[in-house]
C-alpha cells in the first residue's frame, strides 16, 4: 500500500532523511521510532506529500506522491501531534468542508456516526476555541477518517489525551488496521509502539537502522544479553555505543 | 534577584539583535536592510533633521510661545492622566509574556521585583520612543540632549502614572468601589475643577467677543491668561513641572527645572513600588489574551484579535461534491463573516436603496451633482483597490501557517490558489458593486450633462473590477509564497530595519507588477474604444472597451492563478519558516 524507495530529504547541506526504503502492506501497523531529530516527522511529511523529497520516490496505493499527488492524497490521512483546525469553522462545518475536499457524498451519515463514536455529537456547533485539547484531537480524527483513508499516518497520536482518550485512540488505530488500512505511527511512547505495532522501523540521523517485527529486532539487538525490553533495544539501537545506556530508574524504596 | 531579571532582559535583547544580524547573511534580508537603512537615512536624516544642516542651538520659539507650549503640554498630560483614571475598567495587570509568567511567577521573586522587572522592560520601549520623538522635535531647534532627557522624564512619569493608577483602581475594586463609582468620582472632581476655573474666568477675565473668537492670537492670549492665574494655575502646576525640562532653552535652565520634575517622577515611583496590589492573576489572564491577540493579528485574523469569535453561518450551503475551490471560498467566507456578514451587506444595500428612493426624491436637480457623485464613487473604488487587498487577508496570508494541512488536500495547486483568493475577491466585488449601485442610483435620480457617459463608465467598471481584484490579490499572495518571512503570517513577524526595507521593496514590486499587468489591458481598452468610437457614441463605446480590457486582465489573472498554484506546490513548509 505504501512503497518508499531511496527517500532522501536535504536541507541545504543537512540530510534530514537519508536513502530510506521500506514498504507497508494493508493491515500493517508500522511503528516509526527514533531519538529526537532522527527524521521521523520529516519522513511522515514526505510520505504525506506535504514536503517534496529531494531524492527517491513514494507511492501511496500505487500512485506516486509527487507525480500523481491527487490520487495518492485521496487515499491517505495524516494526523499530526497538534490538531490543525480552522479557528472559525465549527465542528460540523469542518466535516462539511472536508467532505467537499474529498468529495464524500454521504458525509452527513458518516460524519454523524463519527461524531457519535468520538463523543462529539453534542459539540457540533462549537468552534475549536471552545473545545478541549482532546476534543480537538477527536475532531481532527473525525475529519481525517471521513473519507475512509486506506493509508493513515499518525505523528505522536497520544499527545494531550487523557487515559480514556488514549485507550480509544489505540482501539481506533487497531480497528482501522483490521479494516485493511496501512498505518504508520511515529511515537516516542515505546509501550504504545510495543502494544499495537506489527512492525518497527528505527531511524537515527535520518537513516534506517532497523526494520522488522518486534521479535526480529529483539533478536538482532539482544544477542549479547538475551531477552531485552523494547526500551533497552531502542537505547542499544540508537546509542553510539552500548556503554552510553542510561542507568535504570529504580522504584522508590529500592536499595 | 534583580540581577537575574536584568540578565533576562539584556540577554533577550542581545540575542534578538544577534539573530537579526545573523539573518543578514541571507540576501533578501541584506537587501531589505540596505533599502530600510536608506529609507531611514532619508526619512530621519534628510526630512526630520533637515538634510544634515546644523539646527540652531537655541530654540526659535519666543518666551511667550514657550509658556504656551508649556501650558499646552501640561494640559495634554492632565487629560491623558485623567483618562487613565476614567477609561480602564480591568484590574491591574502587568503584561508579561507567557514565558515570563511561566518562569517568573512560580519563582521566589517578590512582587516588588516583578514590578521592577516590568519597569526595566518598559524602559527599552521608552528609550526608542524618546529617540524617535527627539529626532522629530529637534527639527524645531533646541538641544537634542535636553529634548531627549525631557521626553524621557515625561514618558517615564506617564508610564509610572498608568501603572500607579491601575494599582489604585484595583485597590478601590478590592474595597468595593466599583468602576462606575470611581469614574463618577473622578469625573465629578474634574467637573468641579473645570467649574471653578469657569467661575474664576467669568469673574476675572473679560469675555471673548465674536471678533476675538475669529482671531487665533486673541484665543491664545485668553488661554494663557486663563491657565496662568486663578485655580488653573494651581491645577496645572505639577504637570507644568514635568514638561518644563523638555522645554528648557539652555543647560542652566534645564538643571534648574530638573529637580522638581525628578521629584514628581520619584513620588510616582514610590507610589508604584509601595502599592501592595495582587496583579498576578489578572496578569496571567492578560498574558494569555495578549498571546492570543498577537497570534491572531500576525496570522492576519484581525477579527479574532478584537473579540471572542462566534460561530457564523456559512454564506451558502456547501454541497459535498462539486468544484474544489468552492470549498476554500466557503471556508474563508465564514472567516470573513466574522465582520462582513451577509446580513450586513443586505442592510447596506437596503440603506442605499432607501436613501435613493425616499431621501433624494425631493432634491433639486443639479448639473454638478452627477459629477460630484462620480468623483465620490471613483474615490471609493480607488481606495477599495488600494486598501482592499491589504485589509482583506483571508487568503494565503491567513492560511499559510496551515500550509501543511492544505498540502494534504487532494487538490491541484491552482485549485488551492483560486480557492484561497476567492473570498477577499468576493468581498471586494460586493463592496465595489454596492458603491457602483449607489453612484448609478444617484445619477439616475439626479441626471446631469455627463450622466450617460458616467453610467457607461460605471457599467465598464462593473465588468472590469472583478478581474482587477483577482489580479490585485494575486500579487500579495504570490509574495507571501515567495517570501514568507517578509509578510506577516505566523507567530513571529519580521521586525527591524531589514523588515522595513523588505516591505518597501514589496510595495514597490507590487506597484511595478500591477503597472506591467495593466499595460496590455490599457492597450486593449484604448484600441477597442477608438475603433468603436468611429461608429458609436463615446458612452456606448466605453462598456465594450472595458469588456475587452477585462478579458485581457482575466487572461492575465488566469495565468497568475496557475503560477500561484505552481508556487504553492513548490512551497516547502519546512525550508522557509513562516514568520
Amino acid at each position: 500500500m505504501v512503497q518508499v524507495e531511496g527517500l532522501t530529504k536535504l536541507y541545504g547541506e543537512f540530510t534530514a532523511v537519508n536513502d530510506l526504503s521500506f514498504s507497508i502492506q494493508p493491515g500493517e501497523v508500522v511503528g516509526l521510532v527514533g531519538p529526537n531529530g532522527a527524521g521521523k516527522t520529516t519522513t511522515l511529511r514526505c510520505l504525506a506529500g506535504i514536503i517534496p523529497p529531494s531524492r527517491g520516490n513514494v507511492r501511496v496505493g500505487g500512485h506516486d506522491i509527487v507525480r500523481d499527488a491527487i490520487e495518492a492524497k485521496k487515499q491517505l490521512a495524516f494526523f499530526t501531534d497538534e490538531p490543525r483546525l480552522f479557528d472559525y469553522l465549527t465542528v460540523w462545518q469542518h466535516l462539511n468542508f472536508v467532505a467537499r475536499i474529498y468529495q464524500v457524498a454521504d458525509y452527513e451519515r458518516i460524519g454523524a456516526t463519527l461524531l457519535e463514536e468520538l463523543e462529539l455529537a453534542n459539540k457540533k456547533d462549537a468552534l475549536p476555541g471552545e473545545l478541549s485539547r482532546g476534543m480537538k484531537q477527536k475532531l481532527a480524527i473525525a475529519c481525517g477518517l471521513l473519507h475512509s483513508p486506506k493509508v493513515i499516518y499518525f505523528d505522536e497520536p497520544l499527545t494531550g489525551l487523557d487515559p480514556l482518550g488514549i485507550r480509544r485512540m489505540k482501539d481506533s488505530i487497531l480497528k482501522r488496521a483490521r479494516a485493511g488500512a496501512a498505518i504508520i505511527l511515529s511515537s516516542h511512547l515505546l509501550h504504545l509502539v510495543e502494544e499495537i505495532c506489527t512492525r518497527l522501523l528505527i531511524l537515527k540521523n535520518g537513516r534506517k537502522i532497523a526494520d522488522g517485527t518486534l521479535a526480529e529486532i529483539t533478536r538482532k539487538f539482544s544477542e549479547q544479553s538475551g531477552d531485552a525490553s523494547l526500551e533497552e533495544i531502542f537505547f542499544r539501537a540508537t546509542s553510539e555505543s552500548s556503554t552510553s545506556l542510561p542507568p535504570p530508574v529504580l522504584p522508590l524504596g529500592t536499595k | 534577584m534583580i540581577a537575574a531579571l536584568f540578565y533576562l532582559q539584556w540577554q533577550s535583547f542581545r540575542n534578538r539583535l544577534v539573530t537579526r544580524f545573523k539573518r543578514l547573511k541571507q540576501p533578501k534580508y541584506l537587501f531589505g536592510a540596505i533599502v530600510g537603512g536608506l529609507y531611514l537615512y532619508w526619512y530621519f536624516y534628510r526630512v526630520l533633521l533637515g538634510g544634515g544642516r546644523r539646527t540652531p542651538g537655541n530654540p526659535t520659539v519666543s518666551p511667550e510661545h514657550l509658556v504656551l507650549f508649556e501650558l499646552g503640554g501640561a494640559l495634554a498630560l492632565f487629560v491623558i492622566m485623567l483618562l487613565a483614571w476614567v477609561i480602564p475598567h480591568e484590574r491591574a495587570a502587568l503584561t508579561f509574556t507567557e514565558a515570563e509568567v511561566a518562569f517568573l511567577f512560580p519563582a521566589p521573586i517578590t512582587r516588588r521585583n516583578l514590578i521592577h522587572f516590568k519597569l526595566i522592560r518598559s524602559q527599552l520601549r521608552i528609550f526608542f520612543s524618546v529617540l524617535l520623538l527627539t529626532l522629530f522635535s529637534r527639527r524645531f531647534g533646541g538641544n537634542p540632549l535636553i529634548h531627549g532627557l525631557g521626553w524621557w522624564l515625561i514618558l517615564s512619569t506617564l508610564n509610572l502614572h498608568f501603572l500607579g493608577s491601575s494599582f489604585t483602581r484595583t485597590l478601590l475594586l478590592d474595597h468595593g468601589v466599583s468602576n462606575w463609582r470611581r469614574r463618577l468620582l473622578v469625573l465629578g472632581l474634574a467637573g468641579a475643577m473645570a467649574t471653578s476655573v469657569w467661575f474664576w474666568a467669568k469673574s476675572s477675565l473679560p469675555a471673548l467677543n465674536s471678533a476675538d473668537i475669529a482671531n487665533f492670537d486673541s484665543i491664545l492670549n485668553y488661554a494663557q491668561r486663563l491657565l496662568t492665574a486663578g485655580p488653573a494655575l494651581y491645577l496645572l502646576f505639577p504637570f507644568r513641572l514635568v514638561v518644563r525640562p523638555f522645554l528648557a532653552p539652555d543647560t542652566l535652565t534645564f538643571f534648574s527645572v530638573l529637580a522638581p520634575a525628578l521629584l514628581i517622577f520619584l513620588l510616582h515611583y514610590l507610589w508604584v513600588i509601595y502599592s501592595d496590589v495582587a496583579f498576578e492573576e489578572a496578569s496571567v489572564e492578560a498574558s494569555q489574551k495578549l498571546a492570543t491577540r498577537i497570534a491572531a493579528v500576525r496570522a492576519g485574523n484581525w477579527q479574532a484579535a478584537g473579540k471572542k469569535q462566534k460561530a457564523k453561518s456559512p454564506w451558502f450551503k456547501l454541497a459535498p461534491t462539486g468544484p474544489l475551490p468552492t470549498a476554500l471560498l466557503w471556508k474563508n467566507l465564514i472567516g470573513v463573516g466574522q465582520v462582513f456578514s451577509p446580513r450586513l451587506w443586505i442592510a447596506l444595500a437596503a440603506i442605499v436603496v432607501m436613501v435613493l428612493v425616499f431621501g433624494l426624491k425631493d432634491v433639486r436637480h443639479d448639473q454638478n451633482f452627477s459629477s460630484l457623485a462620480a468623483i465620490l464613487v471613483a474615490a471609493g473604488l480607488g481606495y477599495s483597490l488600494l486598501l482592499g487587498p491589504q485589509l482583506l487577508r483571508l487568503d494565503f496570508r491567513h492560511d499559510l501557517p496551515r500550509a501543511d494541512v492544505l498540502k494534504t488536500f487532494p487538490m491541484r495547486g491552482w485549485q488551492i490558489a483560486l480557492g484561497e483568493i476567492l473570498a477577499p475577491v468576493t468581498v471586494l466585488i460586493a463592496f465595489q458593486w454596492l458603491l457602483l449601485l449607489a453612484g448609478t442610483g444617484l445619477l439616475i435620480y439626479l441626471p446631469g450633462k455627463q450622466t450617460a457617459l458616467f453610467l457607461a463608465i460605471a457599467a465598464g467598471a462593473a465588468v472590469l473590477l472583478p478581474v482587477l481584484d483577482v489580479l490585485l490579490l494575486l500579487i500579495p499572495n504570490a509574495a507571501v509564497l515567495l517570501f514568507p518571512s517578509w509578510i506577516q503570517t505566523g507567530k513571529d513577524s519580521a521586525r527591524g530595519i531589514e523588515a522595513t526595507g523588505q516591505r518597501l521593496i514589496f510595495a514597490l514590486g507590487q506597484m511595478l507588477v500591477l503597472l506591467l499587468a495593466l499595460v496590455p489591458a490599457a492597450a486593449a481598452f484604448t484600441g477597442v474604444f477608438f475603433l468603436l468610437k468611429l461608429a458609436l457614441a463615446p458612452a456606448a463605446a466605453v462598456p465594450f472597451a472595458a469588456l475587452a480590457a477585462a478579458i485581457v486582465v482575466a487572461v492575465e489573472a488566469g495565468f497568475g492563478v496557475m503560477l500561484l498554484g505552481k508556487l504553492f506546490e513548490r512551497f516547502d513548509v519546512t525550508e522557509e519558516p513562516v514568520s
